[in-house]
């Protein structure tokens, strides 16, 4: 009954921390994770059926063929006692349902937004605001081209003025570090 | 699997998943699996025992029991203890065991991650002698502190 685990004596296991990447299908969630993860990215994805794309349609980006639909999950040692996981969760209301697990303990989310398809995000921020999470506004800049301003996104989604709305490049590491360091500032100061 | 092919993968999930009532469903309900492989991983149980349910994101341990028991066992038990002689998270493992299947509470339904019987060999989610399990808050993190600690390891990330 009281065996020892492998490294007793040792340490601990680390703290696990999480960090949400919600928004709508193919606005970059997957591209985000996979970018920052010190592991593969695990991702449970399924080939976009016929019947999947008449009931999910991505007109603006015909080209994706997969879309995720469970979750990517990453992770970044942040010091030897804390790991940060990220989990990548879509935005679709069906999927709802798991959003209350994954925002239970998370010190924050980052809502990514694609400016063609805004509405693919209002789930995202209605659940946020209702939990009380700290969240990011983040518009991925497809093309590393920002097509509307910064202002009109958040007139667009009509977020307070203490959630900061950014643009950063889900294919850019740093850019991305940068988003998530936005998302813990956040809750820090929604902490006072 | 429906389809049979080499995919670990459901097409997509139910489109109206059914609320979470604390009731595991029947698991031939979905798809024409048979209960009875679900009911021989768990050992019966049909329902999590850990409370609250285990996080995923909590850290999973193989103990040393769990360890020397790893050449004798199989499957999915062989597939969770062997990976976990460092601490991995619960969706890691489940990633990594099989296919994620989800039961309307983001638990994975083949529960790779369960605590396991209490004399049996398995993986368990702190050390004996760490204290409390190293789950996360139920609620939105509030620990000024941690945070500060993330960022500063976030920032010295490259």
């Amino acid at each position: 009954v009281d065996s020892k685990p492998s490294n007793s004596g040792h340490r601990s296991p680390p703290l696990p921390v999480k960090i949400l990447i919600a928004g709508g299908f193919g606005v970059g969630k997957t591209t985000t994770v996979a970018n920052i993860s010190e592991i593969p990215v695990l991702t449970t994805e399924a080939a976009m059926t016929d019947l999947a794309t008449s009931i999910d349609p991505i007109p603006y980006t015909p080209e994706k063929a997969t879309t995720t639909v469970a979750l990517d999950f990453g992770c970044i040692t942040i010091d030897e006692e804390i790991k940060l996981y990220l989990f990548g969760t879509p935005g679709q209301d069906r999927f709802g349902f798991m959003w209350r697990d994954l925002t239970a303990g998370a010190l924050g989310a980052m809502v990514v937004v694609d400016t063609r398809r805004m509405d693919d995000c209002y789930p995202a921020v209605d659940y946020f605001e209702r939990a009380g999470l700290p969240f990011v506004v983040a518009v991925n800049m497809f093309d590393g081209q920002l097509r509307h301003g910064l202002d009109d996104v958040r007139w667009a989604l009509a977020v307070p003025e203490q959630v900061p709305v950014i643009a950063y490049d889900a294919r850019v590491r740093l850019s991305i570090r940068d988003a998530l360091l936005t998302v813990l500032n956040r809750a820090l100061a929604a902490d006072n | 699997m429906d389809d049979g092919g080499p995919s670990r993968l459901r097409p997509f999930p139910p489109a109206e998943p059914v609320p979470a009532t604390g009731d595991e469903p029947p698991a031939g309900a979905s798809g024409g699996v048979s209960p009875l492989r679900p009911y021989l991983l768990t050992g019966g149980r049909t329902r999590p025992t850990a409370d609250p349910p285990l996080e995923l994101e909590a850290q999973l341990v193989t103990t040393e029991t769990g360890q020397l028991a790893v050449a004798r066992l199989a499957y999915e038990r062989c597939d969770i203890l062997r990976p976990c002689r460092s601490p991995l998270a619960v969706a890691e493992v489940a990633a990594k065991a099989g296919p994620m299947d989800f039961d309307g509470s983001a638990q994975p339904r083949r529960r790779p991650a369960r605590p396991p019987p209490r004399r049996g060999p398995g993986a368990r989610r702190r050390s004996a002698d760490a204290g409390p399990p190293r789950g996360p808050a139920s609620e939105p993190h509030r620990d000024r502190p941690l945070l500060e600690r993330v960022i500063r390891g976030l920032q010295a990330f490259e």
